[in-house]
């Protein structure tokens, strides 16, 4: 038991490290990326991965936290990437271009311009 | 040149903050000995467990020393409220006239599955969140106010994930108006038994139970939902008066 505890302990001191590793990464990614949304999958991603292994590691440290702890890396890994769908998706609509290449295609564009024709019918009617 | 006069500003900035803080003595006991009170933090520190029972001496502090107050911070946000409400209200209304007369308004696109979907089960949690903080706001940090802005903050994801979401602006304002009464009332209750006003009762539990300080619980959970659906309120009329369009 003490042995499993000390393992866990290293575990959880390993996965801290990691952890704010990805937050200095995603840190780093919102600097230095080009536009809003490689920025927002810069921080979307690694603070998902890096405040989750951080709590799961404080989880390990302190076991009488686990539960809770667990409880909040559920929520985080619920409501980030929907968070950033809906703050990505937002800015598309509202007119944000993304940062492409001289050849670049962009995919998306199509399908919002058929949803605006739809919409723009369906008020007028 | 423009960087080195940020060095410069954030040196300034630096040098100040340490002149104005490197004497103050951080870390050391200013409050005195807590069994024998001589200042007023020390009589709460030590009345909020032994007489009061109440584990969170904030809470104490805010509910039961100072309850008075409290009950002015709450006129002050149902004021608000009401202020922002008897403003925009006419407003409404005009809107309301344009819509009937079909005249084409702003196109607003829907959210995704995926949010609404997400919205939908975060709802409850967050709700349940919210009562939860205030129900324990005499144990834990956190109380009525926090708990109140947490379901409010519920209600805006709702607001702006669903066009149509609508709450029932008579059971808003009768819970609003039921909570404020209902505080009023436990204080008038402290008055007639007690001699003064909002004074606890003499049964205060068990400290760290869920049902002890006797009074404080009970008016933190009429905080809690007056707050919650006050600030619901404001941002039903917030959300639902579209800015006036400039023909």
């Amino acid at each position: 038991m003490e042995l499993l505890l000390n393992i866990l302990y290293y575990i959880g001191l390993f996965l801290i490290l990691l952890g704010s590793i990805f937050l200095f990464l995603g840190a780093l990614g919102i600097y230095r990326m080009p536009d809003l949304y490689n920025r927002l999958q810069a921080g979307t991603k690694a603070s998902t991965l890096g405040a989750m292994s951080s709590i799961l590691g404080v989880g390990l440290v302190h076991p009488q936290w686990f539960v809770k702890l667990f409880i909040i890396v559920l929520f985080i890994a619920f409501s980030n990437p929907l968070s950033s769908h809906a703050l990505a998706r937002a800015s598309y609509r509202s007119g944000v271009k993304p940062f492409l290449k001289e050849d670049g295609e962009d995919a998306y564009a199509e399908e919002v311009e058929a949803e605006k024709a739809r919409e723009t019918e369906k008020s007028t009617l | 040149m423009k960087r080195i006069f940020v060095v410069f500003l954030l040196l300034v900035l630096g040098l100040a903050v340490y002149r104005a803080f490197h004497k103050a003595p951080f870390g050391q006991n200013r409050i005195g000995d807590v069994e024998r009170p001589q200042s007023v933090s020390a009589f709460y520190l030590k009345h909020s467990p032994e007489t009061l029972h109440t584990a969170n001496s904030v809470t104490a502090i805010v509910v039961n020393f100072r309850g008075f107050d409290t009950l002015g911070e709450v006129t002050v946000l149902f004021l608000a409220a009401t202020g922002l409400a008897s403003i925009l209200y006419r407003r409404k209304e005009e809107e309301e006239a344009t819509e009937k007369a079909h005249l084409p308004g702003r196109i607003q696109l829907p959210s995704s599955t995926l949010v609404r979907t997400g919205a939908k089960i975060l709802f409850p949690l967050i709700l349940m969140l919210g009562i939860y903080v205030f129900v324990h706001g005499h144990l834990t940090p956190g109380g009525g106010f926090q708990g109140g802005s947490i379901i409010a903050t519920g209600f805006l994801l709702m607001f702006i994930t669903y066009k149509r979401f609508n709450v029932n602006h008579n059971v808003l304002i009768w819970l609003e108006s039921l909570s404020g009464l209902a505080f009023v009332l436990t204080g008038i209750y402290g008055l007639i038994s007690y001699g003064s006003f909002l004074q606890n009762t003499g049964w205060t539990g068990r400290l760290n139970d869920l049902i002890s300080g006797g009074l404080i619980p009970l008016i933190y959970i009429f905080i809690g939902i007056k707050v919650g659906t006050e600030l619901t309120n404001v941002l039903d009329t917030l959300l639902h008066t579209k800015p006036r369009r400039h023909e």
